[in-house]
């Protein structure tokens, strides 16, 4: 299973530090697919899941920020009620330890995304293949 | 094989030095108390008459001069000629009040510049150097005294002034500079914007800096060392006593030797001003036995550090001051425990942090509070929140270890605090607005 990577940027807690982020993927023709933003008092990181992550890396890093990437387990789950539960059930099982996850579009109306983070990703994937669930790969999310 | 400037007073025995400064002592004090009213009614006060001083010994019956003095008699209180023989005025960044004002015969502009051409020969200047001077010009003393030595040495001289960091290093590697003179954060700043424009080292053909008007660390010292390639040396002065080059550091790079042919350093107690004797931490004092238009006695300079007559492997005799450990005004009273930022920056530095920060104190319901602005480490970001606050409570424990005191750590963004091109504001102490309202 191929994980998918997602970019990770570290801000100041302060006004207007976000719009330099989309200004430069706007002008690179970026698509963002996932968005959450994990915030502090002093700091926040913005994490991300884009459309051609080494392209977005490369014009974050050239203007200075401080970003890297992580791998991330995404999967795709109907949009229907109990879903969230049994993949959580599923991780819970295998005592995968979640760190943080969110959710973001699905590949229809009917269905929806989540990026999960945890710490031994082999070991949650596997949990999730025997579990029935739907993993993306990185080009499945740049093609929805 | 070590070179001197001047070997015959850079190497004078202690009793040949001892004699040369009582004369001076005894000629100075003459010229002050018969020009310098404000000096004049000080001796008098303590009923100190010129005769009484008969060598150095006797020094310590002098009265003080502090900043304070140097505001009240701003501008022409203190000086010892007439106008007519002045030829240059210099000043001080004024950070902390008023400006003072400082003013040179040519012969006071000489023997500056010859205290700066020993500093830059120590530091291995000869006149096939190119010397880029990046101190600001003007009324600052830092761009004109190393100037001036770096022409006295006969170094081709690059007045490049602060600022602009992108051309500093355009001219540094078309016309390949071999010494830099500016202040430690502005040297670190070009350090920095070097590896950002792609550049290493090797780029330029820098082999020594000379680097002084603010306090710095060694750990600094190390990492500018680092970052261009070259050995670097402190230089010390302040614009009452004539500017950059009242001390300077050798290759031996353990403190400053002090021009004391020019200047006679004492360390005092600051509270009592009883003279301590050496080895001991107090407060720097110097009298100007050479200087002919604004000979200041005696003079205060809050600078606390330790003096030292130990055989330096350079073979300069003149007698040695430590880095300083910061002003005394520099020095802090947070929760009790004296803080000085130069420990703050000790700190940063072992832990791979960049020495960009910012210090703000503060007093929330009668209980101070330090808070310390740090860069982030690039390479050390991680898409968890709780590992980037890990890094906070990590470099915060740090710091209390050195401080004694418990600090807030915030981390920034890289690059996000204010580069300095000149001297550096590191710290706001909100608790004296306080204190006015």
């Amino acid at each position: 299973m191929q994980n998918v990577r997602q970019i990770s940027v570290f801000l100041d807690n302060k006004p207007n530090q976000l719009t330099g982020v989309v200004k430069i993927l706007k002008e690179a023709n970026i698509n963002m697919r996932a968005l959450s933003l994990a915030d502090t008092k002093d700091f926040g990181i913005l994490r991300i899941i884009v459309n051609d992550t080494d392209k977005a890396l490369e014009k974050l890093k050239a203007a200075s920020y401080a970003c890297t990437s992580t791998e991330i387990i995404a999967i795709t789950i109907p949009d229907t009620a109990g879903q969230l539960s049994r993949v959580i059930e599923i991780l819970g099982g295998q005592n995968v330890n979640i760190e943080y996850l969110y959710a973001f579009i699905g590949k229809s109306d009917k269905a929806v995304s989540f990026a999960i983070r945890v710490d031994d990703n082999a070991h949650a994937s596997e949990a999730l293949l025997n579990g029935g669930i739907i993993q993306l790969t990185e080009n499945d999310i740049s093609e929805m | 094989m070590e070179r001197y400037w001047n070997e015959e007073i850079e190497t004078m025995s202690r009793e040949d030095m001892k004699k040369l400064q009582s004369e001076r002592l005894v000629k100075q004090v003459k010229h002050v108390y018969e020009n310098v009213k404000y000096y004049r009614d000080l001796m008098d006060e303590k009923g100190i008459k010129p005769e009484d001083i008969k060598s150095t010994d006797d020094l310590c019956k002098l009265p003080f001069l502090s900043k304070a003095d140097l505001r009240e008699a701003y501008p022409y209180g203190l000086l010892a000629k007439p106008l007519s023989e002045c030829v240059r005025i210099h000043s001080t960044s004024g950070t902390t009040g008023k400006r003072v004002v400082a003013f040179y015969t040519q012969n006071d502009v000489d023997l500056w510049q010859d205290c700066c051409a020993r500093a830059i020969t120590a530091a291995g200047g000869t006149k096939d150097d190119i010397c880029q001077v990046c101190y600001g010009y003007g009324l600052f003393t830092g761009g004109a005294g190393l100037d001036g030595g770096s022409h006295k040495v006969g170094c081709l001289t690059l007045p490049m002034s602060s600022g602009n960091t992108e051309r500093q290093i355009t001219f540094m590697r078309d016309l390949g500079a071999t010494i830099i003179c500016c202040t430690p954060s502005y040297a670190a700043y070009i350090g920095e914007t070097l590896h950002d424009m792609g550049l290493t080292p090797d780029d330029i053909q820098l082999k020594a800096g000379i680097f002084g008007a603010e306090p710095w660390t060694e750990e600094m010292r190390r990492s500018i060392e680092k970052s261009l390639g070259i050995k670097a040396y402190d230089i010390y002065g302040l614009t009452e006593t004539s500017g950059p080059g009242v001390a300077f550091e050798c290759s031996e790079q353990s403190g400053m030797h002090i021009n004391e042919d020019n200047f006679i350093p004492e360390i005092i107690n600051p509270e009592t001003g009883e003279v301590l004797p050496e080895g001991e931490v107090g407060e720097l004092v110097f009298t100007s036995i050479t200087k002919e238009a604004f000979p200041l006695l005696r003079y205060r300079t809050r600078d606390l550090c330790v003096l030292s007559r130990k055989k330096c492997s350079c073979g300069r005799t003149l007698i040695k001051m430590t880095k300083p450990m910061g002003r005394s005004d520099d020095m802090m009273i947070i929760r009790g425990v004296n803080v000085f930022p130069s420990q703050i920056e000790t700190v940063l530095i072992e832990q791979g942090y960049s020495p960009n920060y910012l210090i703000e104190v503060d007093r929330v319901n009668n209980s101070d509070t330090l808070d310390i602005s740090v860069e982030m480490k690039t390479d050390q970001l991680s898409d968890k929140v709780k590992d980037m606050q890990q890094q906070e409570r990590d470099l915060a424990t740090a710091i209390r270890m050195m401080l004694g005191i418990s600090p807030k750590v915030h981390l920034v963004t890289p690059k996000s605090i204010t580069r300095s091109e000149g001297k550096a504001v590191r710290v706001i102490d909100k608790r004296k607005l306080h204190d006015k309202i």
